[in-house]
């Protein structure tokens, strides 16, 4: 319970966190519930990687980043930077990008 | 990934190069207009690689200013570009339709009849009754039957047993299929007689059924009866006579003579090798001589050989060369002994013979003579002696 302790401390800013996180965790429960793909109810990055040739980051929201080695997608859940080497968009639209070259780390900067 | 590749190729697409500060920027607007990019690769300097179809690259100019940066193509494909090419050039497009219509128009047409499994029949008679009912070289295939002219081959033609035609691609193969007729019989619950088929001396008689009317030993001619399917009853005179279907075997003793002259100056052919060609053209089942020269040789074996221009094995078209080959004969007249003359002769006559003798008899005594005449030319006379069955039926009150 140390978040309620917080909540009282400082309210206003808080609180809009905390109902948006409440609102997060019943929607993750009733996708669990109802058995439906989280990406979709949760609106979060599906991250698919097809050994380290390629990887597909569906619903993400921007590129911010793009060099031959390093590659950074602005996603809901924070920045995805991807390095890497010889990195080609082999397809890209609003919603998904399809990657290939070769990878060699992913890391998320929350 | 192949039918996208595919797809992109038909619709037509252009690889372009973009320089400016913030590429990312560039993608993620293009993103927002529906502009798709696709195959994107980061150059030196600021500058990106990609491809984009034609019908979002009019979009792209907007983009470019808004965001400062400048696009250049680089390459351009597509189906609509290569057809683009050949917009201007008419004669060619007219020239590919023009060719394909006339190999459409060709190849509907017959132009090779092929005709196998026949025997005793001649190809050229049997091409002739294919021709009549409409299968020959420059007829429509639409317009055959296969089945209809297999039947009517069957009945108009004797001793067909079976006729298939198919037809495949330009060629028309006929495959036929013998049938020996089967001799006349006359049913068993018919009365009928035993009648010599040709003349002879009578050797043996055998009669299973019916009255025998001749003995060993005795002289018959074409279409006696020997052996009557008329019983009549010896003990009552009045009484109508039984009516039997006769069976028996008549064996006799029958002759067949032949003649030769005899050669004692017989001409002999001999290839010189010496060949000399002449080609025509086979144009549409027409021959057209290319070079039309008088062949030198006097005595020439003439070989025909027919190529024609097919597309596969069945696509016969109607093109083709003829090569006539003329192989010169040398004759030379030799000098043959008069006993070997007379040998090869007297050989002649007697398979003229073994021709005509069928395969049931057996010839059981040969003799040969030879003739003069007053000429002084020799002729081999052989006479055959055979021992066959003579007996045929015939219903008794035919013909």
């Amino acid at each position: 319970m140390p978040k309620n302790k917080n909540t009282k401390k400082n309210p206003k800013p808080k609180k809009n966190n905390e109902e948006k996180a409440l609102k997060k965790n019943f929607r993750e429960k009733m996708a669990e519930i109802l058995e439906l793909p989280k990406e979709v109810m949760l609106d979060v990055p599906k991250i698919t990687m097809i050994g380290y040739r390629n990887i597909i980051v569906e619903n993400y929201k921007a590129l911010v980043e793009y060099e031959n080695g390093r590659i950074k997608l602005n996603t809901s859940i924070g920045i995805i930077k991807i390095i890497g080497n010889a990195l080609v968009i082999k397809a890209i639209t609003s919603e998904d990008v399809l990657l290939e070259g070769e990878i060699d780390s992913l890391e998320f900067l929350k | 990934m192949l039918l996208l590749r595919l797809w992109n190729y038909i619709r037509g697409y252009v690889i372009i190069v973009v320089k400016g500060y913030f590429p990312e920027k560039f993608i993620n607007i293009c993103m927002h207009r529906k502009i798709f990019l696709w195959d994107i690769k980061r150059l030196k300097n600021n500058e990106i690689i990609c491809s984009l179809s034609i019908k979002s690259f009019r979009n792209l100019r907007a983009v470019a200013k808004k965001t400062k940066s400048r696009v250049s193509i680089r390459k351009k494909t597509g189906l609509p570009f290569v057809l683009n090419r050949y917009k201007h050039r008419k004669a060619f497009l007219i020239g590919a339709v023009v060719f394909i219509a006339a190999l459409y128009i060709i190849t509907s047409f017959v132009w090779s009849v092929e005709i196998d499994g026949n025997k005793n029949l001649n190809t050229d008679y049997l091409q002739h009754k294919l021709a009549d009912m409409g299968i020959k070289p420059g007829t429509l295939k639409f317009g055959i039957d296969p089945d209809l002219v297999a039947n009517r081959m069957i009945l108009d033609v004797k001793g067909l047993a079976w006729v298939g035609i198919t037809v495949k691609g330009t060629k028309v193969k006929v495959s036929i299929s013998e049938g020996v007729t089967p001799p006349e019989l006359v049913p068993k619950n018919i009365p009928c007689d035993i009648i010599a088929s040709k003349d002879g001396v009578i050797k043996t008689v055998t009669a299973k059924s019916g009255q025998e009317m001749v003995k060993a030993g005795d002289t018959v001619v074409k279409g006696q009866v020997l052996v009557s399917g008329r019983m009549l009853n010896t003990e009552v005179k009045d009484e109508q006579p039984r009516f039997v279907h006769a069976i028996g075997t008549v064996i006799a003793r029958t002759w067949y003579e032949e003649r030769c002259p005899v050669n004692i100056h017989p001409v002999e052919k001999e290839r010189t090798g010496q060949v000399e060609n002449n080609y025509a053209l086979l144009l549409f089942g027409k021959k057209i001589k290319l070079f039309p020269g008088k062949i030198k040789f006097e005595n020439s074996d003439r070989v025909e050989i027919n190529k024609s221009l097919s597309i596969g094995k069945d696509m016969v078209l109607p093109f083709g060369i003829i090569i006539e080959k003329y192989y010169e004969n040398r004759l030379t007249v030799k000098e043959l002994d008069l006993d070997i003359a007379k040998k090869a002769a007297a050989d002649t006559a007697y398979k003229q013979i073994m021709k005509q003798v069928g395969d049931e008899s057996k010839i059981v005594k040969a003799e040969t003579r030879f003739i003069d005449d007053e000429k002084g030319k020799l002729t081999a006379c052989v006479t055959a002696e055979c021992n066959e069955n003579i007996g045929i039926t015939q219903e008794i009150g035919g013909n």
